[in-house]
């Protein structure tokens, strides 16, 4: 207290450091060629697009990608950009609207080294490198699928030291950078998810960096009077990357809905010119202002939240 | 009567094998099995708890019926929860009944979504084995099929995501307990796949002819029973813009 006392006394308190930058900046700064990557959201909803278009216009390679567990567009654009070299596998698809174009392509010609997992398998080895446990049993059940066995590096076998019974176990997993879409935080980094939260705080906590990118940069005050409500708090965040509408065509929980059109036109790509699609979306634009007059315009959220907010 | 889809009749066939009480979960792309539970809880099951999918959700009102198991519109809900928990139901077998499916399926309810092929030559590459593997710890499964071909009713699995019965492990789970096509019901009778109902227009041979391996067939199989006209307005109002009834 008597510390605290003097520091405000003196008129020493310190500004914060804020932590807004561009798409182009954080990438720059945190990710590394070669490094591990953990990219959130779930399907085709809080997909760090943004990010993504700009890891591909840096053509920073990625050693290990992993998704939160179902990757969508994400995974698949970097799969389909050749950033990738090895990648979690959990589920990469489009759900309703079909399969992965890229990454089918790239794993089946063994472009891309898949490690075979599951949800199971995301959460828990997330759960242990956010703890820093050395490793983590799995509750019995996976040793009937064919899983382990496609992945002997990720799943060793021991024996529960209580019971005697053979455990299956998962390493713990630290990526060097999460890359995580939230819907608000302030310019210090305290965040709030708007809709679902998926495993994406997990991912935050694991991780060694994390890129938040956001729909809106709020008020410091405005985190302050919904502490209740802050998912994220900023000494986890190492960058604030403010980009509206930038996880089209994927949705932003509350804010816009998934592109089904633009998916489409996506998936029609991957089986023709994808390097057009790369150069017409992701390397002609500079930055996501740029990208957002490629495909109409903010207008076109106000297309996509036809309906509304559901509540 | 208006006419039934058969994705609405599929739909009415796995809302009757829910039970009041049951805790129910599904994954992506499941339009149908949510249409199921929304439609078990407003008629015979109002204390069935559903989890839809990555969402989070628990109980999602369905105003309406979305396509992705993932929608914000399904957060209109009892409790939106991390993903993590949901794992943590599906370890803990909190689960009563899994909704399952997969790009392969044999007769002793295996499920693959994983791939065609063998290890190191997948010629065939599926999306990933997602929560299939947790299939052992919930107390039974269904399993539904968006065709029925003998390239999905397998003699065996090239991979097993999920398992169905397996020789010689003792697991929390109850295994599988149905099986829905667009062509036929089916369940399972010492451990092997056997048809139980087919639906309007097929008959068995249809069935065995589109089956991959030697389904059991008993003496008697009757058509399978068809949504009542209250469950098909009741469907109709869950699903407004039609994204179960028109996915097949």
């Amino acid at each position: 207290m008597r510390r605290l006392y003097l520091i405000l006394s003196e008129g020493r308190l310190m500004a914060r450091t804020e932590k807004v930058l561009s798409a182009k900046e954080a990438v720059e700064r945190f990710m590394k060629d070669g490094c591990f990557v953990a990219i959130g959201g779930m399907h085709m909803h809080n997909n760090t697009m943004a990010l993504i278009r700009e890891v591909i216009r840096q053509n920073v390679g990625i050693g290990r990608l992993i998704t939160s567990p179902s990757g969508s567009v994400n995974a698949d654009m970097l799969i389909g950009a050749g950033l990738v070299d090895e990648l979690y596998c959990a589920y990469v698809g489009m759900e309703h609207l079909g399969l992965a174009p890229n990454f089918r392509k790239f794993a089946e010609s063994g472009k891309l080294k898949v490690r075979e997992c599951d949800e199971a398998f995301v959460t828990f080895t997330l759960r242990a490198g956010a703890s820093s446990m050395p490793f983590i049993p799995l509750p019995r059940g996976l040793e009937a699928t064919s899983v382990p066995s496609m992945n002997e590096e990720d799943y060793r076998w021991t024996s529960d030291p209580f019971g005697g019974e053979k455990v299956a176990c998962l390493p713990a997993l630290q990526p060097d950078v999460a890359l995580v879409h939230c819907q608000k935080a302030d310019e210090y980094g305290n965040a709030i998810f708007e809709g679902s939260k998926f495993n994406d705080f997990l991912m935050i906590k694991a991780s060694d960096k994390v890129i938040l990118q956001v729909e809106e940069v709020v008020p410091h005050e405005y985190i302050l009077e919904n502490a209740m409500r802050v998912d994220v708090p900023a000494f986890l965040v190492d960058a604030v990357v403010n980009t509206p509408f930038g996880c089209h065509p994927t949705a932003s929980h509350r804010y816009y809905r998934y592109d089904e059109g633009h998916i489409k036109e996506y998936l029609g790509a991957c089986k023709e010119d994808f390097d057009a699609y790369l150069d017409r979306y992701v390397r002609g634009p500079k930055d996501n202002e740029e990208y957002l007059e490629v495909i109409g315009g903010r207008e076109k959220a106000k297309e996509l939240m036809e309906g509304g907010v559901p509540w | 009567m208006v006419e039934v889809k058969t994705a609405e009749l599929m739909a009415s066939v796995l809302s009757k094998h829910l039970e009041d009480g049951d805790v129910a979960i599904m994954g992506a792309f499941s339009a149908i099995p949510m249409l199921a539970s929304r439609l078990a809880q407003m008629t015979h099951a109002p204390n069935l708890t559903y989890i839809a999918g990555g969402s989070g959700a628990v109980n999602p009102l369905l105003e309406p019926l979305v396509a992705s198991s993932c929608d914000d519109r399904l957060l209109k809900a009892e409790a939106v929860l991390p993903l993590s928990d949901v794992i943590d139901f599906e370890a803990r077998t909190e689960i009563d009944i899994f909704f399952a499916g997969g790009l392969q399926i044999d007769k002793r309810g295996n499920c693959n979504l994983l791939g065609i092929g063998k290890p190191g030559e997948i010629k065939f590459r599926g999306p990933g084995s997602v929560g299939l593997p947790f299939l052992s710890r919930a107390r039974r499964f269904a399993i539904y099929s968006m065709n029925h071909s003998t390239r999905t009713f397998v003699e065996k699995v090239d991979f097993i995501s999920g398992p169905g019965f397996v020789d010689g492990k003792d697991f929390p789970g109850g295994g599988p307990s149905l099986v829905v096509t667009p062509i036929c019901v089916m369940d399972f009778d010492e451990e092997r796949m056997q048809l139980k109902s087919v639906h309007p227009g097929v008959s068995v041979d249809d069935v065995v002819q589109n089956t991959g391996f030697e389904l059991r067939i008993p003496d008697d199989v009757p058509q399978t029973g068809l949504p009542t006209e209250e469950e098909l307005e009741l469907m109709r109002e869950i699903d407004p813009l039609g994204v179960a009834r028109n996915s097949l």
